[in-house]
């Protein structure tokens, strides 16, 4: 067994929707410098507070043309401006596992998302993400014992917008099946999705996600280098991003596993993010292997760089549910 | 499928033993041990040991294979005699047996003679103290067979998580030992008599023996790692790949049939049909009921007459259609039917070994000794196989256990894992006394499926001294502490 544990113990992934960060890479100035040349026009939250990291290449070829202050400032001017561009993400929080939903069955996942401290702010009409509470369906279905097919409802309530629906993605993904007898599970997830422009300006965004796990004794670990790119949107132009997620965790006893789980968005990957604005989340998690057809997960990220928001609170719970003939059972003891 | 082979005569003497004229003929002439490959077991005359003037009865060679279950699918796997299931061996109770062994792995290796009340010597097992088979060696094996019935040889050694070794390979083959002209021992040691009812005449005979090929770690649904197969074959062929079994309408087949699986138990179905049930392990019961599936566990055997009285191409297989598709299935074909071989799931899945057992179960006296065991696990992670333990201790730790020769024993398995148990005791067999809280009698056996769970009792008098060992037939769960070696006070 070299997949997730059966349970879907950590199957599934972030959410990706595409986004813009004024990261400064290559400008000479940080996000950080941005934030404390923005404060008083209460823009060093936000961007503090984005959950993506990419570049605007715009700005910096202005930045880098000019260098005066008064292109400074339109740097600056161009970049707040285009932090309204991020997505908020947080509306599903999990890394994949290589293992796939059995065929004739169906995954129900809800993810909970709650951003305890995060961008509190409009930011050029998109939505403030603290004290948002992000709910997100996940219904995933097998296909045959390689592959699957997960259908996303992104919904999300806060005060003063009420309850939203904020998008839909399809997410086909295929695995090596564990007949192959590979040391490590391996998996291939590939996402397409809409969200509205008042949670993301990138409407339409697609995701490649490589998936490498392996469970060892009681030591489970996954990995996820995910690749992303924007199709509709201000970042179309941006090249594709890497946002890599990664988890680790140990079986406390048969029904509770605990470990961390690791969100980033390092920017394009051609144009790498300094770590300050990177995004950067850490969630100390536990996996509850109450049964082979429930799944639940719980944990608190803190994010530690300022392109990320401080503190999110995420559960999922997931029931499993098969359908169409099945073989017969054997009968309780006894005639 | 007809066959002349002379080999292939069998249990019918132990099941069928007031056979009409017309009977016999039918059977000797039909009789057939349904595999594809020719028996390989060398006779007397062939089997020449050129350092012994003695010859041996049989030799039996371990060697690699590859071999083809189905067209362009070749498995490479260790076997006897470069068969796959290795030769029927047919012995005879009470008739002393000399059997080569010729060992040409590069790994040590022992043969198990499963069901035989044989001493430890030879039983094999390791553990027992039974010498181990060199690397290119040759060792002889001298035993005197008892009892009678359906058994097999297989080997012994240790897999952990090694699927090259252990019974996830092709060693293993039938071991037919006849009764003695005359009354036998071990028919006495019965006590029941059960099985001088003749079951009636029978037409044909196959041996099956179901085996999965390729195994590989998954996770189960108890959280634990657990052994999948990508295939799995009867008598060496998967599904569908195999000769068809030939019948005729009104014929009655007997199937002797193994699961020679290093983990799975398997449930079997011949869809339109029903299985008169004549012997457990070898032993006949006392009632023949008439069951629509079969249930076996890891090394028990079935013996089974079926009335051929719903003409078609059927197949004979396992319920799950995983494992059906895996290749776990044979084709049963009528004369004269020519249509693609049909399946229909069974309604449902039950076995009782009660329902073979007395009518009316015996209540013995009390017994002398009452030997609780308890079987629990432990986990170890997702990632790894459970740890098993027979009163908290796992093998080579183990609290002592004794056997008292000539007392009556109590034999109380209680399996509080949340897996099924197939429970298997060397060179002795037992009388199954209650499962599940409901008393039976007259069933005897040397493997049991203890359900998850649950308690079966069995009674047992031991009478062949010497170190005995216990374990659970799942081979990743003795070899993760499922065992015990009980030894005679």
């Amino acid at each position: 067994m070299h997949s997730s544990h059966s349970w879907g113990l950590v199957t599934g992934h972030g959410f990706i929707p595409s986004a813009a960060f004024p990261a400064a890479k290559g400008c000479g100035l940080g996000a950080g410098a941005f934030a404390r040349l923005l404060k008083g026009h209460d823009f060093s939250r936000a961007i503090a507070s984005q959950k993506r990291t990419r570049a605007l290449a715009p700005a910096q070829c202005l930045f880098h043309a000019r260098g005066n202050l008064s292109f400074v400032f339109l740097c600056l001017l161009l970049l707040a401006s285009s932090a309204a561009l991020h997505a908020q993400g947080n509306y599903e929080i999990q890394v994949y596992g290589a293992e796939t939903v059995a065929p004739k069955t169906l995954m129900v996942e809800l993810h909970s998302n709650f951003t305890a401290v995060g961008q509190k702010y409009y930011i050029d009409g998109q939505a403030p993400t603290n004290h948002a509470e992000h709910e997100t369906v996940e219904l995933t279905q097998g296909i045959n014992d390689w592959s699957e097919v997960g259908f996303y409802i992104f919904t999300s309530e806060q005060s003063g917008l009420g309850a939203q629906w904020v998008g839909d993605h399809i997410r086909p993904r295929v695995r090596v099946p564990e007949s192959w007898g590979w040391p490590v599970g391996v998996s291939l997830s590939t996402e397409v999705g809409y969200q509205r422009a008042l949670f993301s300006y990138d409407t339409w965004t697609w995701e490649i996600r490589p998936i490498v796990d392996q469970t060892r004794g009681r030591w489970y670990w996954a990995v996820n280098p995910a690749l992303e790119r924007t199709w509709h949107g201000p970042d179309v132009n941006l090249g594709i991003g890497f946002s890599p997620a990664a988890k680790i965790s140990y079986d406390f006893n048969k029904y509770v596993s605990g470990g961390f789980e690791y969100y980033a968005d390092y920017g394009s990957i051609t144009d790498i993010a300094s770590l300050h604005d990177q995004q950067q989340q850490i969630f100390p998690a536990v996996d509850l292997n109450v049964s082979p057809n429930w799944e639940i997960n719980f944990g608190v990220g803190l994010g530690p760089t300022a392109a990320t928001d401080r503190w999110i609170v995420k559960g999922i719970l997931g029931r499993r549910f098969t359908w169409g003939h099945q073989p017969p059972q054997p009968l309780p003891q006894g005639p | 499928m007809a066959s002349s082979n002379p080999l292939a005569s069998t249990l019918g003497s132990l099941i069928a033993p007031h056979l009409s004229r017309r009977a016999f003929l039918r059977r000797s002439t039909a009789a057939s041990l349904w595999i594809a490959s020719p028996l390989a077991a060398l006779p007397r005359a062939q089997a020449a040991i050129q350092n012994n003037a003695v010859l041996a009865d049989y030799t039996l060679e371990i060697s690699e294979l590859e071999w083809e279950i189905a067209p362009g699918k070749r498995i490479h796997t260790s076997a006897y005699n470069g068969q796959i299931p290795g030769p029927l061996l047919r012995l005879t109770e009470g008739k002393p047996v000399t059997i080569d062994v010729v060992n040409r792995l590069t790994r040590p290796e022992i043969v198990h003679w499963h069901g035989q009340w044989i001493p430890p010597s030879v039983d094999g097992s390791m553990e027992e103290g039974t010498p181990m088979i060199a690397p290119g060696a040759r060792t002889r094996i001298q035993f005197t067979p008892r009892p009678f019935g359906l058994h097999w040889y297989h080997t012994h050694i240790h897999a952990n998580r090694d699927f090259h070794l252990g019974l996830y390979n092709g060693q293993f083959g039938f071991l037919l030992v006849e009764p003695s002209v005359g009354a036998s021992s071990s028919a006495r040691a019965s006590s029941r008599d059960g099985w001088e009812a003749s079951p009636g005449a029978y037409d044909q005979e196959h041996f099956l023996v179901l085996h999965e090929w390729d195994a590989y770690f998954v996770a189960s649904d108890d959280g634990s790692e657990e052994v999948a197969y990508r295939y799995g074959t009867i008598n060496g062929r998967m599904l569908g790949h195999a000769d068809p079994i030939s019948v005729r309408p009104g014929q009655r087949i007997l199937l002797h049939i193994l699961n020679a699986s290093a983990t799975l138990p398997h449930w079997l179905a011949l869809p339109g049909h029903q299985f008169q049930i004549v012997a457990l392990d070898g032993r006949p019961v006392p009632t023949q009921a008439k069951v629509d599936t079969l249930r076996l566990g890891p090394a028990e055997r079935i013996s089974a007459l079926v009335t051929m009285d719903h003409p078609g191409v059927w197949i004979l297989g396992e319920t799950d259609p995983e494992l059906r598709d895996a290749g776990l299935g044979a084709v049963i074909e009528y004369a004269g039917s020519t249509s693609k071989p049909q399946w229909t799931d069974p309604a449902s899945l039950s076995w009782d070994y009660r329902a073979f057992g007395d009518a009316t179960p015996h209540i013995g006296p009390k017994p002398d000794i009452a030997l609780p065991l308890v079987f629990t696990s432990k986990f170890q992670g997702h990632g790894a196989l459970n740890r098993w333990m027979i009163d908290g201790k796992s093998f080579p730790d183990q609290v002592p256990i004794t056997f008292r020769q000539g007392l009556r024993h109590r034999l109380i398995f209680n399996n509080r894992s949340m897996d099924d148990h197939p429970i298997h005791l060397h060179r002795h067999a037992f009388e199954l006394a209650s499962i599940a809280g409901k008393p039976t009698s007259g069933v005897y056996k040397d493997v049991v499926i203890v359900r998850a769970g649950t308690v079966v009792e069995a009674n047992l008098i031991p009478d062949n001294p010497g170190p005995t060992l216990f374990h659970c037939h799942q081979q990743d769960h003795m070899d993760l502490g499922f065992m015990a070696l009980i030894h005679y006070a």
